[in-house]
């Protein structure tokens, strides 16, 4: 079995800051590390070689310092990298990035499954996932949160749905995303990487996929931010206090109602 | 209760108080606030009388009137950081005054052609670091509550922490203080100066003297360039004693001097992962090691974690982990800085020792806490910044145990752990201080001699002992 895990070098979240004046994140001197929920993607795509032989590419789009993250996914495990690097890439918003990510699959060898993570820090738009497998032809499920069965022919995973989940049995070759219950990301280990230092990764460029400059970067990003603002908090708290257990009941049944209002039931655990 | 020497406050004297900082800055009534300021972190502390009156003052003028007040009134005052302590150092004995100092919360300059940052003891600790950041510098001090604790309370405990073994601990960065004396005197120690033999060393006799010879209320701290790289290795042995042995030999055959070296026993290790729910597979693991390396050149990194980790391998590591981005280095380290709030949810029956022995006895003194568990029937995880030779040895009874078999026990257990490591030349507390825990205890490390010189510049200090009473010394 054949998996591809397409990801993402980030920004650490904890360091990142805004300039204030332009409203931008300062980038320079940001630690970067890879995309969070991608490490699970990896951690998914680990298991299954584990269990169905096979071998597994990660694959990102982005800067030549991207290669980062590509060892971080060799040294975790991952057998083989191909970073998709090339300066009319740059400026691409999801609908290219999926393009090229897409294309750069197809050029390392059709997979049979495609494992994302949901969405990545940065961006935050969890669109590239289901774009890739739109340009791949596969079919899709988003947001996993584990997978029930995978066999060489078909994957069964269970879903989050906004009220619930749903299983589905997708025939392969498929693409998934996954949210961060699907597994527990394993840590690098020493050997892992020392064969990430020396392993070769496989650079792609627009030389290679040769797709028309209109459909890459900025040209072929039909997103456009208009501005970006900090929303205003819209929410006003209302602080009830009691200042014994009298006044506790009638402040704990204003809770209650204000709950009930806007239809969150809570557990007979909780209520208790 | 310790019979108290001193006079208790009337409501005249909290006028006084309230007429020096604001009405606003004094509670003198709310019980529960105040029974809240009458512990810290230290485990299996008794209770102790809360104090009369919590005082936040916002300058040094205020403290030293404070002060001056209660030596007139002969009213014990106690300073309190953040209450992050381990040995009840800014617990009050005697109730009195004490003085919160979470009003003294400002950087008040970073001076990047001394490399130099002048700030005031009430601002956390971390917090000094994320400001010093993106200039591409850093206080090296690293102590393990570095996201609570406040500086003021690094200094009066001369904190140390995960990266002394390359860095050092506290004292090394101070080089200027403004104190307030414990008779109301506003006296400034060094400056901005890396030499100065100029008299008797009182800037450094300040740090490390547990709140008990006066108040900081500014601190002129030395800063480092910020490593670009660090590394951390989380290293799994199958053998207690191949772990403990690889310490010292680490720092003596490696040729790298790492910036962390810590040592965790698989009990304390497989205790703060439960916590965590964190599922590192350790087989049949024994300890674990957290090696880091850092510095500015990513090559020379990669070199140093290499070697380390190649040396640690010869020595018996069956597996090493490795995190080299903030994500799996706080992963790693999480781990490491969870272990005391995960034992101190098994069982009231707690005593945190924090002894320092040779490094090279290391492996020795892991063994006799290990063996000295068995024996009394108790679980002794041993871990800590052994790269230093600073371990802390959680004391832990099964939950079920009698309180007056703990009780009966404990000073036993205790008797053997601190005679062991006076043999092995090594000392009482590390860094948490010796506060109201230790005390009975520090004649095994100190003379007669050296307790009564103390116990002189003390008075020297603090003629009516008004300033932290009944801490560090015995009676």
């Amino acid at each position: 079995m054949r998996i591809a895990i397409p990801i993402k070098q980030v920004p650490d979240t904890k360091s990142v800051r805004l300039d204030e004046s332009t409203g931008t994140l300062v980038r320079d001197g940001i630690e970067s590390i890879v995309n969070p929920l991608d490490l699970y993607a990896i951690e998914l795509a680990l298991q299954a070689r584990e269990r169905l032989d096979g071998e597994t590419t990660a694959i990102s789009m982005g800067p030549p310092k991207a290669e980062e993250a590509l060892r971080e996914a060799l040294a975790m495990g991952i057998d083989h990298a191909v970073l998709a690097t090339d300066r009319t890439f740059a400026g691409s918003d999801t609908w290219a990035t999926a393009k090229v990510l897409a294309e750069t699959i197809r050029y390392h060898g059709a997979p049979d499954l495609v494992i994302c993570g949901e969405r990545a820090t940065d961006g935050d738009t969890g669109q590239v996932g289901p774009a890739l497998a739109a340009f791949l032809g596969l079919p899709v499920a988003a947001y996993v949160n584990s997978v029930k069965k995978i066999s060489r022919n078909s994957i069964t995973v269970s879903k989050l749905l906004e009220d619930g989940e749903e299983t589905v049995e997708l025939p392969l070759p498929a693409l998934i995303t996954v949210v961060k219950e699907v597994a527990v990301p394993r840590l690098p280990t020493l050997s892992g990487k020392r064969r990430a230092i020396s392993a070769d990764i496989l650079i792609v460029s627009n030389d290679n996929l040769r797709l028309p400059d209109s459909e890459l970067g900025l040209k072929g990003s039909p997103t456009r931010v208009a501005k970006t603002f900090t929303p205003k908090a819209t929410r006003e708290c209302v602080n009830r206090t009691a200042a014994t257990a009298e006044e506790a009941i009638p402040a704990a049944r204003d809770l209650m109602a204000f709950l009930n209002d806007r239809g969150i039931r809570l557990s007979s655990e909780a209520s208790q | 209760m310790t019979k108290s020497p001193y006079n208790h406050l009337n409501s005249e004297m909290i006028a006084k108080l309230e007429a020096i900082v604001g009405p606003e800055n004094v509670e003198s009534t709310d019980t529960a606030r105040l029974e809240a300021l009458a512990k810290d972190e230290t485990p299996g502390l008794p209770p102790h009388p809360p104090p009369e009156a919590a005082v936040r003052p916002a300058t040094a003028a205020e403290i030293a009137e404070i002060m001056k007040l209660a030596n007139k009134w002969r009213v014990p005052v106690t300073p309190r950081g953040a209450g992050s302590g381990l040995s009840g150092g800014a617990v009050p004995l005697y109730g009195g005054i004490l003085i919160l100092m979470d009003r003294f919360d400002k950087i008040l300059e970073i001076d990047e052609k001394n490399m130099m940052a002048t700030v005031e003891p009430g601002i956390i600790s971390n917090d000094i670091n994320e400001r010093l950041a993106p200039l591409g510098l850093f206080h090296a001090g690293y102590p393990m509550s570095l996201e609570t604790c406040q500086i003021g309370g690094n200094i009066a405990e001369n904190a140390g922490g995960g990266k002394a073994i390359k860095y050092g601990v506290t004292s090394r960065y101070v080089l200027g203080l403004e104190v307030v004396t414990p008779t109301g005197d506003i006296i400034e120690l060094g400056g901005k100066i890396l030499k100065d033999v100029t008299g008797y060393n009182l800037l450094q006799l300040m740090v490390g003297s547990e709140g008990t010879l006066g108040i900081v209320t500014k601190i002129i701290l030395r800063l480092v360039p910020l490593p670009k790289h660090q590394v951390d290795l989380l290293c799994l042995f199958d053998s207690l004693d191949a772990a403990s042995e690889a310490v010292p030999a680490i720092m003596t055959e490696c040729g790298i001097t790492p910036s962390s070296l810590e040592f965790m026993d698989i009990l304390s290790f497989k205790t703060a992962c439960g916590h965590l729910r964190e599922n590192i597979p350790v087989g049949n693991a024994e300890a674990a090691l957290i090696v880091s390396v850092d510095g500015h050149d990513k090559k020379r990194v990669q070199e140093d974690y290499l070697a380390v980790g190649e040396f640690c391998e010869k020595r018996g590591a069956f597996e090493i982990f490795v995190a080299d981005n903030p994500a799996t280095s706080e992963r790693i380290w999480k781990i490491r800085r969870t272990i005391p709030e995960a034992f101190a949810i098994m069982s009231d029956l707690q005593r945190g020792e924090d002894v320092v022995v040779p490094p090279a006895s290391i492996p020795a003194a892991t063994r006799y806490f290990a063996d000295l568990a068995e024996r009394h029937g108790v679980i002794i995880p041993c871990y800590g910044h052994a790269g230093d030779g600073n371990l802390h040895v959680r004391i832990t009874a099964p939950a079920e145990w009698p309180r007056e078999r703990w009780n009966k026990e404990l000073p036993d257990i205790l008797d053997q752990i601190h005679s062991f490591v006076a043999k092995l030349g090594g000392t009482l507390t590390g860094e948490h201080g010796v506060g109201l825990k230790h005390k009975q205890r520090i004649s095994i490390f100190l003379s007669k001699e050296e307790i009564a010189i103390s116990k002189a510049i003390k008075n020297a200090f603090d003629p009516n002992n008004i300033l932290n009473p009944g801490k560090i010394f015995p009676e």
